[in-house]
């Protein structure tokens, strides 16, 4: 007797128990979709997923978090595509939720820091011209918080060498710069201990990829 | 029951089997936990929901439908169809969300079968999706975004406006290209039946003083503004006392950063400052410049013989202030004298020239307040200023110049205007106020004395009625009284605005304007009343990504003009002087208006706008003898600019072209029978058609580098490249025998000047403070 309940109490401790971890198993699951999503729909369905865990576990910072990430992904899509217009929209929505984020998880973390540095960099790409000294400026702010916060962050220092190598060498910017900071960041990402399994870790096939790029494409 | 406390105390939660446990006899119990264990299982088996989420039976793609506290749920696709499989059960609730709609919750209860749930969702009404009346106005201002038109920067790099405002504004549709005096010709009106505003507040001499013949500059500087808004018809109820059109200009809030400039050209020599507070709550600055064109005089080949170079001095000081409670304070007060001097030759048999002496000074003073207070918005704002024009007539037989008759004005004007505004609900408000306008004017013209005054009280009421995202309306009405013609008047104004698809935006406008007779007209006793004109305006918009299409017809109908004749017949029409004699006047424009931009969405980096506009308009009044074609109304114009900026040189290379069919001219006199004057037309005809056609190339050679510690833009503009010889009227002799044509000062000009900006950046402070 004492065995058949020892062993229903054990079945049902490890279904609990799984039960438990449901969190992390979809969480793992939702974040792995992330390098599958292409369209800006893909990003936006990927975005409600995680706006959906987030209302259920609401003392967890990271499904905010990649919900944030999610809309900044779609809205550099949406950028990509020349559609400019509705980036404000998108950028309003990652900061909604990097709001929510930064009040559980604090204004020292530094990967909130960089979402929102992306997102002002989404906001200024509607009208560069006019919202470099607003929207610009306070993308920069923010990454410079970011870089203060946690310097060996391999995400602020891919992001780091986007910006340089996107940007025109008359402005400032140069491939091959931007190719050195992408190996940098690459070390980076060989290098930063990440604290649980879910944390943010996006980014490395990024490097990877424009540092495999032939020579000749860089110029 | 020990596996009851070992569950309990461990603290797991399998209290439902807790309590079965505790209920539980020892038969049976092999099944029973078999039971429960496939229960338990059995618990994960998943039901379909599924269903659709539509708006107006339109599906909505992208919205969130979750069920409540668990991670289950979808987005919709582009059908608005959504699935999901679940395996929890009982009731539940549904959510549907989407950032444009208002979210709606639904009760579901989840057995062994599928469950279909339809929703229909309310569109969210907010401010970045609503329509907005736009009919017979163009805004340039951040939150125009993509579509924004003639921002300072697209100013600076139109070819042909000389970085002044009210000349690029001869690019929008529906302005006149009218070379020879300085004010904004809107729809067939003339230069003063425009307004221009600055933070609400009247800009009463927005021209700089000058001769006859030779329009005026623009005295505010482009960069003080950092948006505007340009109506050519239909305007609001905040606004009067202009029957055609008003200029909206928003001054700068506090700068982004601490910066000095000075700007060198052979025509001008300028400096400035602005000062920003550490806390970036206060800003102060100032500029000083100095003008003068004889260095150009001697490059260049002017059709103006100046016998003295135009040339002034200028000055500005300004304030920002934020309060403590979210107030924002802003002065901005300006100083400018010019003077120049012109030889003509004279008309009359008797004089070999005719000569033009100018004395200017004009200061301008204008404090404004502003701040919220819950849903309430106060806007508080006041100006003075005072214009001296002092004119010397001469004329010159064999090299001896004859004795001066001076024709000397000076205004004063005191505005004072205060709008509060409540918001109600996301996108309507009701807005009211009042706004005084003094004016005392002194004229001096030989024997003649004249002494102007009038207050002009106004209060006006408008709200903005938002119904849905796709249909709003404004209605207003403002009430005058002026002292001086002891008259009032109301005047309605009406606007409704709708969206047809995404893009596509129709607003139609209907108004009644008021404006008094211009006083320097007023030289005899009359019995005189307002001015006015009704304003008929339909739009249709498309605007996307970086393109705008507008086509705008409008029918505007004058009644209650002034009739004048001209006082002295012996004199000169440069010098002529009218006197008002009753409102008799009349008359009608109507048109058609095409205007298409397209930045950088079709050719990459080249940002490019055609317009062109159709005018029919014909009026009696002034001293027309009877209803004829104006002669500031052209039937065609013609205009497209064109940007290239090329990133490689750092280099923006700009053209811009400008037709305008001939305009008609008169030569009208007037004689008295029996003491009444009698006007009538000795010559008419038609001028030459308008052509231009400018270029101009900026170069900015530290753009993008970092570390420079100056921002040089060197810019270098040819306006009339072609050399088109322009008219823009004909003066006439006495006796109407002898005319001259009466032209630009300069039909090619050459513009050279380097602009240097040397800014403190404040970002690092900035970051400092905030970690």
């Amino acid at each position: 007797m004492k065995k058949y309940l020892l062993s229903f109490a054990l079945a049902c401790m490890s279904l609990t128990a799984f039960a438990q971890t449901d969190y992390e198993k979809i969480m793992t699951e939702k974040i792995a979709k992330i390098e599958t999503c292409k369209t800006p729909e893909d990003f936006q369905t990927l975005a409600n997923d995680f706006e959906r865990i987030g209302s259920k576990e609401s003392s967890q910072w990271l499904p905010p978090y990649y919900a944030a990430f999610s809309q900044i992904q779609k809205g550099r899509v949406m950028m990509r595509n020349g559609n400019m217009q509705e980036l404000d929209g998108v950028a309003s929505q990652a900061e909604k939720f990097l709001g929510l984020a930064q009040s559980l998880a604090g204004a020292d973390n530094a990967d909130i820091h960089l979402l929102k540095k992306m997102a002002n960099s989404l906001r200024m790409m509607v009208n560069p011209a006019q919202r470099f000294m607003t929207d610009g400026a306070r993308a920069s702010e923010e990454l410079n918080i970011a870089e203060k916060l946690d310097a060996a962050n391999p995400r602020i220092a891919l992001i780091k060498a986007e910006d340089i190598y996107f940007t025109p060498e008359q402005y400032g910017g140069s491939k091959t710069k931007g190719l050195e900071l992408f190996k940098e960041a690459l070390v980076k990402y060989n290098n930063y201990k990440l604290k649980t399994a879910l944390d943010p870790n996006w980014g490395r096939s990024e490097a990877e990829y424009f540092i495999s790029l032939p020579v000749e494409k860089t110029k | 029951m020990p596996f009851s406390k070992f569950f309990l105390q461990k603290g797991i939660s399998c209290n439902i089997f807790d309590q079965e446990i505790r209920t539980m006899k020892i038969q049976g119990q092999k099944l029973l936990f078999l039971f429960f264990f496939l229960a338990f299982i059995m618990g994960y088996a998943q039901v379909k929901v599924s269903g659709r989420v539509a708006f107006k039976n339109k599906g909505i793609s992208e919205v969130n439908v979750t069920l409540k506290d668990t991670y289950d749920g979808a987005t919709t696709d582009g059908q608005g169809n959504f699935s999901f499989e679940t395996s929890e059960k009982g009731s539940h609730i549904l959510t549907f969300t989407h950032p444009k709609y208002e979210t709606v919750e639904k009760s579901i209860v989840i057995e062994n079968q599928s469950v279909a749930v339809n929703a229909d969702l309310k569109e969210q009404i907010s401010e970045i999706d609503a329509v907005v009346v736009s009919a017979g106005s163009i805004e340039a201002s951040d939150k125009k975004r993509a579509t924004a038109l003639l921002t300072p920067i697209d100013i600076y790099t139109t070819a042909g406006a000389d970085g002044q405002i009210s000349s690029a504004l001869n690019y929008l549709p529906g302005v006149q290209k009218v070379g020879e005096s300085g004010g904004l010709f809107i729809r067939g009106g003339t230069g003063t039946e425009s307004r221009i505003f600055m933070d609400g507040s009247l800009i009463n001499n927005y021209f700089s003083n000058s001769i006859p013949g030779i329009a005026g500059r623009d005295q505010f500087n482009t960069s003080l503004f950092k948006g505007n808004i340009f109506s050519s018809g239909g305007y609001s109820a905040l606004y009067g006392q202009a029957l055609s059109g008003v200029l909206m200009l928003e001054s700068v809030d506090l700068p982004d950063q601490s910066s000095y400039d000075i700007g060198i050209s052979p025509i001008f020599l300028s400096a400035g400052f602005q000062k920003l507070g550490a806390k970036k709550d206060y800003s102060f600055g100032a500029s000083v410049g100095y003008s003068i064109l004889s260095l150009m005089q001697k490059a260049l080949n002017f059709n103006t013989d100046f016998i003295d170079a135009p040339h002034g001095l200028n000055g500005d000081l300004n304030f920002r202030v934020k309060t403590k409670s979210g107030g924002f304070f802003k002065y901005y007060g300006m100083y400018n004298s010019n003077t120049m001097g012109v030889r003509s030759e004279s008309l009359e048999p008797e004089y070999d020239f005719g000569l033009v002496r100018l004395k200017g000074k004009n200061t301008y003073h204008n404090l404004s307040f502003r701040q919220k207070f819950g849903k309430y918005l106060l806007n508080v704002g006041g100006s003075y200023s005072y214009n001296e024009s002092d004119l010397n007539f001469s004329t010159e037989t064999q090299e001896r110049e004859s004795d001066r008759t001076k024709l000397l004005t000076d205004g004063n004007y005191i505005n004072f205007k205060a709008v509060l505004e409540r918001k109600i609900n996301k996108i309507s408000a009701v807005r009211g106020g009042f706004e005084l306008n003094n004016t005392n004017e002194k004229l001096n013209f030989e024997e003649v004395q004249k002494n102007y005054k009038d207050l002009i009280s106004s209060a006006f009421v408008e709200t903005d009625l938002g119904f849905s995202n796709a249909l709003s309306a404004k209605i207003g009405v403002r009430a005058e009284h002026s002292s001086f013609l002891g008259k009032s008047n109301i005047a309605p104004r009406f606007a409704l605005a709708y969206r047809l698809a995404r893009d596509w935006t129709t607003s139609l406008a209907y108004g009644l304007f008021y404006q008094n007779p211009e006083s320097k007209y007023i030289n005899g006793p009359a019995e005189l009343g307002f001015q006015n004109s009704q304003h008929f305006v339909f739009q249709v918009q498309r605007s996307s990504e970086g393109r705008s299409l507008r086509l705008e017809a409008f029918y505007k109908k004058y009644d209650q003009l002034i009739k004048t004749f001209n006082v002295i017949p012996g004199k000169e029409q440069n010098q002529q002087i009218q006197t008002a004699l009753n409102n008799d006047g009349y008359g009608y424009a109507k048109g058609l208006e095409l205007f298409w931009r397209d930045n950088k969405k079709t050719f990459k980096n080249i940002d490019y706008w055609v317009t062109y506009s159709f005018l029919d308009s014909k009026r009696d009044f002034l001293n027309y003898p009877v209803s004829l074609k104006p002669n500031f109304a052209a039937e065609h114009t013609l205009s497209a600019v064109v940007k290239r900026f090329i990133p490689e040189w750092k280099m923006g290379v700009n053209l811009s072209y400008t037709y305008a069919k001939g305009r008609p001219y008169y030569d009208i006199a007037s004689t008295f029978d029996n003491g009444k004057a009698i006007n009538y037309t000795r010559n008419e005809g038609r001028l030459k058609d308008y052509n231009a056609l400018n270029f101009s190339i900026n170069y900015l050679p530290n753009l993008g580098k970092k570390d420079a510690k100056a921002f040089t833009v060197l810019v270098l503009s040819v306006s009339n490249v072609l050399g088109s010889k322009n008219v823009y009227g004909y003066n006439f002799s006495v006796d109407g025998s002898r005319s001259s044509a009466v032209v630009p000062p300069v039909n090619t000009f050459v513009f050279v000047g380097a602009f240097i900006s040397f800014g403190v950046d404040k970002t690092e402070d900035a970051i400092n403070n905030n970690l």
